[in-house]
């Protein structure tokens, strides 16, 4: 297996708060890391630097060959790094269908000039958005939802929402913010097939942030500990779950 | 009571109301389908009608060509604001937005070999000349009139500023039907979830603010032709918040909730002049001046609270979260 994304000594401040201190790790193409630790252990930190929304004081960020640790968030996700939040950031105030048709890169109508200049490349690429998004919909099984303000969707349509947005924009790796968080038993299986699917079908990496520990057990490959801003142990699940450290690390808060 | 009667008057109210459109729709676009709050939009009035102005009279530019480098001067005043200022969270973008707009006023004040000063654009060729910039103006307006048959130079006004104001109008709303015009509306919503779906956020909100402050340019050009002088008086912040009441009125995030906005404002505001009848007379003249703001504050307050969308607004649009 090949590195997709290589973490290298991330060093993130706040004021005086080293909230990142020197996180090293990689992620392997076509795997499913899942990224835990302790409250405060930097995890969401580590996060937005990977996405962009944050800018690390130190360190390198290597996705697919090419450094994007000095890009913005927007440049990031055009690399192919796609994020969700925590709670799934829909746009209320937008139907659902128009959730998903915001999803997609270099739409020459979503710039002033194209809408002058280039109609017909800009009604061509709108008609494919139009068509993967119903297939998206289907997929997700929010078709029957897709003239309805996406602030009227429950909170697990709206995690529903988010896969299907983030599956839009054809990502290679896709960030979850603990997806796993305030979901239903039922959406949860549904989640994990399509986390599963989502890897097997389209060849998405996945690097996940998640307390849910019997989630990242069952579905994740590798395991990235994290404590205090650094990266205490990589392993697989079953290594994880053996190791002293990790279990001081988590039980050591909680005493 | 004559003037309530009177068609000139209402051609008057009218016009304003279709210039007050126009600015209000700069607003619109920025706020209601981007969420910048500007609070400064009075500031791009303000440089179109003094570039045409002074370009006119001291440059002696044809008023054709000073009037669209006007606008244009006004959507660079929109760059220039927010080229530095934009990666500002909302509120301390609003606040930068009002100092912007008073900053414009005070130059426009104190610079009097530029400006013509506190005395405005009639002293703009200097003490002791009474300066024109709409010369050409008239002359149009007189051919409009002909050319229309319309009986007055104020209803030529009119139709003329309400052309201007529907051709932007539908301007506005075609280009926000287009895929362009989503993305703006999800930077509103939640600007950090559109930078993950790949939108620059900084280079629409550029954009969205530019476009305002050219709409407020033509504005200005029409403020300044229609009452042929003005001076840094006129651009005050008071101008811009009457745009905002006109927002609220409406609706946010409507294209044509701003003329409804916009004339319901006028007529508040125009109708309220007439009270001067019991119990209104038993104050004085001044009194009763003051006594009219408060009454079109009040309501403004119970149109606001009892259509908290505004006239045309959508009211689940409202309660989504």
């Amino acid at each position: 297996m090949t590195t997709l994304l290589d973490v290298e000594g991330v060093v993130r401040t706040f004021g005086g708060v080293r909230a990142v201190d020197g996180a090293s790790f990689d992620v392997e193409r076509h795997s499913i890391t899942a990224l835990i630790g302790p409250n405060g252990a930097g995890k969401s930190t580590l996060f937005g630097t990977i996405a962009g929304s944050l800018k690390p004081d130190a360190g390198r960020i290597v996705f697919d060959g090419r450094r994007i640790d000095r890009r913005p968030a927007h440049r990031v996700a055009r690399a192919g790094v796609v994020r969700t939040y925590q709670s799934a950031r829909v746009l209320t105030r937008m139907t659902v269908l128009e959730n998903l048709m915001l999803a997609s890169f270099g739409h020459p109508g979503e710039r002033l000039s194209g809408v002058a200049f280039r109609p017909r490349a800009s009604r061509a690429h709108e008609r494919d958005v139009l068509l993967r998004a119903h297939e998206l919909l289907a997929l997700v099984g929010l078709e029957t939802h897709e003239r309805d303000y996406a602030g009227t969707l429950s909170g697990g349509q709206r995690k529903l929402l988010d896969l299907a947005r983030v599956l839009m924009l054809r990502p290679s790796l896709v960030l979850l913010d603990e997806p796993m968080a305030g979901v239903s038993p039922t959406l949860r299986v549904q989640l994990l097939e399509h986390i599963v699917g989502m890897r097997r079908d389209r060849g998405i990496t996945f690097l996940i942030v998640e307390h849910d520990l019997d989630f990242v057990m069952q579905a994740s490959d590798r395991v990235v500990v994290m404590n205090e801003g650094r990266v205490l142990v990589t392993g697989t699940p079953g290594e994880v779950r053996r190791n002293e450290q990790v279990v001081d690390a988590y039980l050591g808060k909680a005493h | 009571m004559s003037v309530l009667t009177s068609g000139g008057f209402w051609a008057f109210v009218c016009v304003v109301a279709g210039i007050y459109t126009i600015l209000a729709l700069g607003i619109q676009l920025q706020f209601g389908f981007t969420g910048l709050l500007n609070f400064g939009q009075v500031a791009f009035m303000a440089i179109g009608a003094y570039t045409m102005a002074i370009l006119v009279v001291k440059e002696g530019w044809s008023m054709w060509l000073a009037a669209p480098l006007g606008i244009v001067a006004a959507g660079v005043g929109g760059l220039v604001l927010g080229l530095p200022t934009l990666r500002l969270r909302a509120d301390y973008f609003a606040i930068v937005t009002i100092a912007f707009s008073e900053i414009i006023r005070y130059v426009a004040t104190n610079e009097d070999a530029l400006t013509g000063g506190s005395q405005g654009t009639i002293a703009l060729g200097g003490i002791g000349t009474a300066a024109q910039y709409n010369g050409q103006w008239s002359s149009f307006q007189h051919r409009v009139q002909h050319a229309l048959g319309l009986s007055s130079s104020d209803t030529t006004m009119l139709v003329i500023v309400w052309a201007v104001a529907l051709v932007l109008l539908t301007l506005t709303w075609l280009a926000l039907r287009t895929p362009w015009g989503r993305v703006p509306r999800a930077i509103r919503d939640d600007e950090d979830a559109a930078a993950s779906l790949g939108k620059n956020v900084f280079a629409y909100k550029l954009q969205a603010l530019t476009l305002g402050a050219v709409l407020a340019g033509v504005a200005g050009l029409f403020y300044a032709w229609q009452f042929s002088f003005f001076s840094p008086g006129d651009f005050e912040p008071l101008l811009t918040f009457f745009a905002w009441m006109i927002l609220l009125l409406g609706g946010v995030g409507r294209v044509w909730a701003v003329p409804v906005g916009a004339l319901v404002f006028g007529l508040i505001f125009a109708g309220t002049r007439f009270l001067n009848f019991a119990p209104f007379s038993w104050f004085a003249s001044d009194e009763r001046a003051y006594l009219r703001l408060m009454i079109i504050g009040l309501i403004i307050l119970l149109l606001v609270v009892l259509r908290p969308q505004g006239l045309l607004g959508n009211k689940r649009e409202m309660v989504l979260e």
